[in-house]
């Protein structure tokens, strides 16, 4: 079995650690360990140390990807803003300069960088390393008819050249597409498919502007593809996606809700597991579209 | 004169942002292309990309130390994609970001995650989370620095002797 250093980050273990559960039950199915790897940090997130300083955001992202080399693996990480962050340390790491400057930080907690871990995102695992036949093969609910707005978001995408796997096309990303594909479901395009949610940095600064960028996007999606449900594969996403629906419906801007599944939800779901675990903890009401995944008449045999 | 003291004020900001990580600056050929698909600029932070640049090679790093729109830079990089000139503008936006940060001009909301951040090793953390993984079935605390001592530690010892550690957060 192929293994890969799980990097949880902080959203999914402390927010939505559902999430982490369907990676727990579905990557070792499908053909993946994941590991754990102990003491591993925030990664760190871009308004800590990258707004502070460049070295110390070298190092500190430098001893979670040197915990992964002890181990002699790569990382894999289901949160957006991680696989950003740790890969554009990477970037700035290959600087021989701030290399020996992150390294001299490191040596004080007895670490080194050497850089010969690379960094996955559990959207490239999956449609990469297992591969979307052998997802089609593993659910046991099928889930034809079913359609899916897909959130691949921001940091999964650019800039492609520092990203170990990146979408041919990253203004027209089809990786999450063909993985919700693989589940039997449709995964219509809409026109906002690329932008941006409006979380990070811009929700933390001015909760207005990113509530208006973040309503521009739900309504083309509720306009053209009116899903069953939005799918994402980032943590950041997910939680505005999630939350902010409420506070647009609260303020009377909207007058409806779409759930929204991380992917290893929707398809640890279609594969049979337990939604108490892998899908339980959500602000918009998730009950409906879990119960059509789990429909017996889905069910192949 | 005042064109000597605009040229040093101009070499100063710019050597400044580049030194700050913000290395491809002087490459800008201002096209704007960045702006166009900034969703930062989308939402109304007017001062990234393109204008954030402009108004750093005209020496001007010093009048917009308040500016709040580099703390709405989402960094999802759109700009560092389609720049025609390398000049990585999520970089310089940041590299901005570093300076205002350490004159103290920060946004407010960092100041919880800094706190996390030293005290737990996470810069999103919540006491509440420990029920919410029973509930699903995982150990209360993750393989993290929050059940690792000699991790946190560490992570500790690096804040401590970063130039974070001088800002007052912990
Ligand atoms: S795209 Fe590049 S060259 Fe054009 S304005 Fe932006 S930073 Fe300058
Ligand atoms: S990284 Fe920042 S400046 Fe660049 S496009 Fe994104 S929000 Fe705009």
């Amino acid at each position: 079995m192929e293994k890969f250093g799980l990097f949880l980050g902080c959203n999914i273990p402390f927010k939505a650690p559902d999430i982490e559960q369907s990676f727990r039950q579905v990557f070792p199915v499908l053909g993946v360990e994941p590991v754990d790897i102990e003491g591993a940090t925030c990664c760190p997130a871009w308004g800590t140390a990258p707004s502070f300083d460049l070295t110390s955001w070298c190092a500190i992202s430098g001893r979670n990807i040197a915990l992964a080399e002890e181990k002699g693996m790569d990382l894999m990480t289901g949160c957006n803003s991680c696989f950003g962050v740790l890969s554009e340390a990477k970037h700035f790491l290959e600087d021989k300069e701030r290399r020996a400057g992150a390294n001299k930080l490191l040596e004080k907690v007895g670490r080194e960088y050497k850089g010969t871990s690379d960094i996955y995102h559990v959207t490239h695992v999956l449609h990469r390393t297992i591969g979307t036949d052998r997802i089609r093969e593993s659910v046991k609910f099928n889930l034809e008819g079913m359609r899916f707005a897909t959130q691949a978001g921001c940091h999964q995408l650019w800039p492609s050249d520092v990203y170990k796997v990146s979408e041919e096309n990253p203004f027209f990303p089809t990786m999450l597409n063909e993985l919700v594909e693989a589940t039997g479901a449709s995964a219509p395009h809409y026109s906002r498919a690329e932008a941006c949610c409006g979380m990070g940095g811009m929700r933390s600064t001015d909760v207005e502007k990113s509530l208006k960028i973040f309503k521009d996007k739900l309504l083309s999606i509720k306009e053209e593809t009116d899903p069953d449900a939005v799918v994402t594969t980032c943590s950041s996403c997910f939680l505005q996606f999630d939350q902010a629906q409420k506070m647009l419906r609260d303020k009377g801007e909207i007058d409806f809700e779409i759930p929204v599944l991380y992917y290893t939800q929707l398809l640890a779901l279609a594969m049979g597991f337990d939604p108490s675990q892998v899908a339980a903890v959500s602000t918009t009401d998730r009950a409906a579209v879990i119960a059509e995944i789990q429909n017996p008449a889905r069910q192949a045999n | 004169m005042s064109l000597k003291l605009k040229k040093e004020n101009i070499d100063e900001a710019v050597r400044t942002i580049m030194e700050l990580g913000g290395k491809g600056i002087l490459n800008c050929v201002q096209c704007g292309a960045c702006s166009a698909v900034c969703p930062g600029v989308k939402a109304g932070f007017p001062v990234l990309c393109r204008l954030l640049i402009k108004k750093l090679t005209t020496g001007q790093l010093e009048e917009i130390i308040e500016e709040p729109s580099s703390w709405g830079c989402q960094a999802c990089n759109r700009c560092t994609e389609v720049c025609p000139q390398g000049v990585r503008p999520q970089e310089v936006v940041f590299a901005f970001r570093r300076y205002q940060a350490n004159e103290m001009a920060i946004s407010t909301s960092t100041t919880t995650s800094q706190m996390n951040f030293y005290e737990t090793g996470h810069a999103v953390y919540t006491e509440s989370s420990k029920e919410l993984r029973k509930q699903v079935g995982l150990p209360e605390a993750p393989p993290t620095t929050v059940s690792d001592a000699q991790g946190l530690k560490e992570i500790q010892t690096l804040l401590e002797n970063s130039p974070m550690g001088e800002l007052g957060f912990f």
